[in-house]
This record gives C-alpha cells, sequence and structure tokens, in this order.
C-alpha cells in the first residue's frame, strides 16, 4: 500500500519540518502560559506544568488556579481550533483541487454558527437540548457545518469536476443566507438567550474551561486522524479525479471523510470560539510555497500552523490591551488579510 | 483478455457508443481511430471503468468490471487521458510516484528511474510540473500511467491511451509509440486513441475504426486501412499506399482543393 518515497533525506525533512512546528507550537504554549494581565514568570510555568518544584520562587495557589484553570484550557482550545482549521483547509483546498477554497468562504462556519445560535437561543426551550449542553452545541455545529459543505458541493460539482466560480457564489449565497437566518433568530430570542449569544458571538477563546476543551479534543481526534491518512488520495487527487480513480484511490470515499471530517472539526471549533476566519485559507499557502504540496507533509504541518498562529493570536489578543481582551478572531484576520491581499497581488509569483 | 460485449452508452437518450463489440488481447496493440464526435473517449472511459455502460459489460480477465473496486483494477489497467491538469506545485518525480500508489511494488525506486528514463524525462524530475513545457507534461503523465503497470507480473494487464501524443513533436511520437509496443512483450494489451492514420498503420497490430458510436471495422491493420473504409469513416479522400520505399503503408489524406481529381482518380 504504502508508496516508500525513493529520495530518502525527503522523509528526513518532512520530520525535520514538523519536529520544527511541534517545538515552536511547544515554546509558543509555554510563553503563552506566562504572558496575561496576571504575569506568572516563566520558571513557575514550567514547575506547574512539569510537576516538579524547585528553586526559591513559591508558586501560590493562585499561580496554580490561573495557570491550569484558565490559562491552559484556553491555549489548548486555542490549538484545537486552529489545527482544525489549518488542516481542514488544506484537506478542503485538495478535494476542491482549487488552492482558495476555506471553511469560511465555503460557507461550513457560517452553517455551524447558524445552528449553533439556533441552538443557543432556542435550545435553552427545549429540556431535551438542555441536558445535552455543550455536546449539543457541538453536534448542532456540526450538523450545520456538514449541511452547508454538502450544499456548496452538489451546487458546484457536475461530472465529478467542481467549478469555482460557482463554489464561490454558492459559498458568498451561503453565508448571506446564514447570517440572515442568524439575525432571525436573535430576532426571536429571549434576554437570556441573547446574553448567551452575546458572549459567543465574540468569537474568542476566552470562555474556555476544561469541559469544553474536552469535548473539543473528543470530537477532534478521530476526524484529525482520518483526514490525515487521506494524504496520498489527496495527492491523486491533484492530478484529476479521474486520474485518481485510474490509479486505485476510491475517490467518493476520500470526499466522504473529508467533507464529514471537516464538518465535525470547524464546526465544534467554531461552537465554541465563533467564526474565526482565515487561518483555514493562509496557513496551506504559506506551506505550499515553502515545502511543496505533498499532502503528507501539507496535512499534519497545517494542523501544527494553524495551532501556532491561533495561539499566537491569543497571546496577542489577551496582552495588547490588557487588562482587557480583545476578540481572537480580529488579531487572525489582521494578520490573515494582509497576507491574503499580498498573495492576490503576487499570484504569479506564487509557484501555480 | 479485456472484452467489451455490447456497449452501449447514451447521453440524454444520444446514442454516443452503440452496441460496440471489443476484444483487447495482452501482447497486442489496439488503435482506435475515427473521426471527431466518434465516440473514441467515451468508449475508452467505458473501457476503463470512469463510466458505467447502460447495457452490455466489460471483462478484464473474465471478471465483470463491477465487481472489481478501483485498487484492484488499478493493478490490471492504466489509463492515460487527453488532459491532465495539475492544482499544486508537485515537483515531477512526485507526479511519477503517484502512479505506484495501490501497488505494493519492494524497489520503487528503481520503476521510477527506469519509467523517467524511458520516456526521457529523468532529467526534469526536480523540476516543477507546473513549469514543463505541453510536451513535457504529456511525457511525465505517461511515465506515471506506465510506473503503474511496469513491474513484471503474470496477469494480463492493459494500457489505455488517449491520443498519447497529441501534443509531441514527430521524434517523441515514435518514441511513445515504440515504448507502448515494447510494453506488448510484458503481457500488456495497450489500446491507444490515435489521430495520425500512419502512426496507427505503423505501430498498430489491430485496427478499430469508429464512426457515429458504431464499430465500423475491425481486424489486422494491413487488411482494414483501405482507401474505401478510410473514406467511409472520415468522409474525405484518403490514398493508402503499399510500398517498400514508404517501408510498409504510407497513407495520405489530399488536399480539398483537389477533392474532385482524386474521386476521379479513385
Amino acid at each position: 500500500m504504502l508508496v516508500k518515497s525513493y529520495i530518502s533525506p525527503k522523509i528526513n525533512s518532512r520530520n525535520l519540518i514538523l519536529l520544527g512546528l511541534s517545538c515552536i507550537l511547544v515554546l509558543l504554549g509555554l510563553i503563552s502560559l506566562s504572558f496575561g494581565a496576571f504575569p506568572i514568570t516563566f520558571t513557575k510555568v514550567i514547575q506547574v506544568v512539569t510537576g516538579y518544584y524547585w528553586g526559591e520562587e513559591i508558586v501560590s495557589i493562585q499561580d496554580r488556579n490561573v495557570l491550569l484553570q484558565i490559562r491552559l484550557p484556553r491555549i489548548i482550545l486555542a490549538v484545537l481550533a486552529g489545527g482544525a482549521l489549518g488542516l481542514s483547509g488544506a484537506a478542503l483546498q485538495g478535494l476542491f483541487r482549487n488552492p482558495l477554497v476555506e471553511p469560511g468562504l465555503i460557507g461550513v462556519s457560517s452553517g455551524s454558527a447558524l445552528f449553533a445560535v439556533a441552538y443557543i437561543v432556542f435550545g435553552s426551550s427545549w429540556t431535551v437540548f438542555a441536558t445535552l449542553g455543550k455536546i449539543g452545541l457541538a453536534f448542532f455545529a456540526f450538523l450545520g457545518g456538514l449541511l452547508n459543505t454538502f450544499l456548496v458541493y452538489r451546487l458546484s460539482s457536475s461530472a465529478g469536476k467542481t467549478d469555482i466560480s460557482l463554489l464561490i457564489l454558492a459559498g458568498v449565497a451561503l453565508n448571506a443566507l446564514a447570517g440572515a437566518l442568524i439575525g432571525l433568530a436573535i430576532f426571536y430570542a429571549d434576554d437570556a438567550a441573547l446574553r448567551n449569544f452575546t458572549f459567543w458571538s465574540l468569537g474568542d477563546v476566552g470562555g474556555a474551561s476544561w469541559d469544553k476543551v474536552i469535548v473539543l479534543g473528543a470530537l477532534s481526534v478521530l476526524p484529525i486522524g482520518l483526514v490525515l491518512g487521506q494524504h496520498q488520495a489527496l495527492n491523486a487527487l491533484a492530478i484529476g479525479e479521474s486520474e485518481a480513480f485510474h490509479m486505485g484511490v476510491f475517490v467518493q470515499k476520500t470526499k466522504i471523510i473529508i467533507l464529514i471530517g471537516s464538518a465535525l472539526m470547524v464546526g465544534t471549533s467554531v461552537a465554541f470560539t465563533g467564526i474565526i476566519g482565515f487561518v483555514g485559507l493562509v496557513i496551506p499557502h504559506l506551506l505550499r510555497i515553502i515545502f511543496g504540496a505533498d499532502h503528507k507533509l501539507i496535512l499534519p504541518a497545517s494542523w501544527l500552523a494553524g495551532a501556532v498562529l491561533l495561539t499566537l493570536a491569543d497571546l496577542l489578543a489577551r496582552t495588547m490591551v490588557a487588562p482587557s481582551e480583545m476578540p481572537i478572531g480580529i488579531i487572525a484576520a489582521i494578520i490573515g488579510a494582509p497576507f491574503f491581499i499580498w498573495l492576490l497581488l503576487n499570484i504569479k509569483q506564487v509557484r501555480y | 483478455m479485456l472484452v467489451a460485449k455490447n456497449i452501449h452508452f447514451c447521453i440524454q437518450s444520444r446514442p454516443i457508443v452503440y452496441n460496440a463489440d471489443l476484444n483487447l488481447e495482452p501482447g497486442q496493440m489496439t488503435a482506435l481511430i475515427g473521426p471527431n464526435g466518434a465516440g473514441k473517449s467515451t468508449l475508452l472511459k467505458i473501457l476503463s471503468g470512469d463510466i458505467a455502460c447502460q447495457h452490455g459489460q466489460i471483462l478484464y480477465n473474465g471478471m465483470a468490471i463491477k465487481y472489481l473496486s478501483s485498487q484492484e483494477l488499478a493493478r490490471i489497467r492504466a489509463v492515460m487521458p487527453q488532459h491532465s491538469q495539475l492544482s499544486f506545485p508537485f515537483k515531477v518525480f512526485e507526479v511519477v510516484e503517484l502512479g505506484l500508489l495501490s501497488l505494493s511494488v519492494r524497489n520503487p525506486q528503481k520503476i521510477v528511474k527506469e519509467v523517467m528514463e524511458e520516456t526521457q524525462t529523468w532529467q526534469l524530475k526536480d523540476k516543477l510540473y507546473a513549469q514543463l513545457s505541453g510536451g513535457e507534461k504529456q511525457r511525465v503523465q505517461l511515465s506515471r500511467v506506465l510506473a503503474q503497470i511496469w513491474a513484471d507480473a503474470d496477469t494480463p494487464r492493459y494500457l489505455l491511451l488517449d491520443e498519447p501524443t497529441s501534443s509531441l513533436d514527430i521524434a517523441h511520437q515514435h518514441q511513445v509509440l515504440h515504448i507502448a509496443s515494447k510494453l506488448k512483450k510484458k503481457n500488456i494489451g495497450v489500446l491507444a486513441v490515435l489521430h495520425d492514420l500512419n502512426m496507427a498503420a505503423a505501430y498498430a497490430d489491430h485496427i478499430v475504426m469508429l464512426k457515429n458510436g458504431n464499430i465500423f471495422q475491425s481486424g489486422p491493420a494491413a487488411q482494414v486501412m483501405t482507401s474505401e473504409n478510410l473514406f467511409h469513416v472520415f468522409e474525405h479522400p484518403i490514398e493508402v499506399h503499399q510500398s517498400i520505399s514508404y517501408h510498409g503503408t504510407y497513407i495520405q489524406s489530399l488536399p480539398i482543393n483537389r477533392k474532385n481529381v482524386s474521386i476521379k482518380i479513385a
């Protein structure tokens, strides 16, 4: 099954790149733990994280609580959400055979947002939903994301080929529809639901808690694994859908895995963090320009780099206007949008 | 043997391929010729499993195509479509390597090197695919397709080529068809859609003429390639010469302004 790459340095350089990104992520996570409205020295962070205590600085209970109950869950949430956006962006671009596809652009995020809002607004009045709690929210967001992905795919594809102008148009239309329906839902919301919604729509990881992290983590593991496993099929799909079939790829299975996997990852992320744009578009692009197109590298690297970007954005969001906070989505877009404009201006020099 | 029985395929009730029978034997090269819109590519797509025929059946080595998984199919047949566009910046050797996707070969490096040397693309291996010329791209795609069936195997295998020489210079056209005919020794049956009648006559053992979705004539090249048959299929005066000084069969289509003259001669 596995084709061993015949240039062995390629394998080594791939592992090196992934290792490097992992190191950056861990380091950034530790730095991020020590910064914030309540500064905690780096040595204390290391002590709490590793569980070994040394030196003269005494780690107070307050330090521990800030680190373990507030900062660590929100950093993990940023990592999981950023990773999900990066990975699903890379996988969807590969599936649609188009480097401009992004979960936000094609309506996955807005579909998830719509269903999440519907759950927040109307869910509390139904006892069935009230007992489901956060898992219900994540599940609803997943359904919305899946529905929109499926609709966009059906609208823009004919005879196995995806028409990019139709794809963008379908995405725009579904985004507009979802936005309008969200507005309609808010119109009917009562005060309590409205307050819930306002907190959610700020689109940040500030409200992170361990139960959110656990739900998102548990729901992410399987789709991450499945989507990462599609690297060969995605490489083959880059040549064409019928060519991939000729080479022995079960194209339909790959499509289903990537569409459902992305909807699950992005949907659950959106449910807890709100819509965060551009990560899914920018990260895979950047990696392809630097490291080439092999999905065996691009998929895991996109997860790691997406996690790095969102952790960084979270760090900036928390520290720039401390003790207040900016929504993480704003920072991600501030980093992402100029990059995208630069990309558009330089598209002729980019290797396509 | 690759057998197509009673193939029938319609698009919006307009028959594209109508009642076609075809046998492709390993160790033989068959050329599929016919005018534009005769159904050549559609027939090839039905044979490769891209589209299912509405009536009739396709048998690969006695097995009906609908019972073969895409992976099983990939091990016994390789397909080269007319145009392949790459959507991401892959390097040339990465494209060729993809041909080995469904196989479990012991020495993938050796196969990739061999097929790329065969198609004279080895020197391009570290270039980006998008930077190649049209002819180079076609040869790289051919390398990828060849890699899929290059390793020796006991089971008969098949290679389906849709206009493999369309953007190649004359030397590479010969090169590609020479490679295809060399594959016959590897227990491989080759089917190629060709537009150049001289190339078809020179390299193919067997000719299938397609017109309006029907197989008009099918048989050994020397028997089928006659002026009458070609005139009927292409509706254009075509002369066929048999001569030692032409190294076999020489086929010439006549310019339209001399049509009247040629018809008188015929």
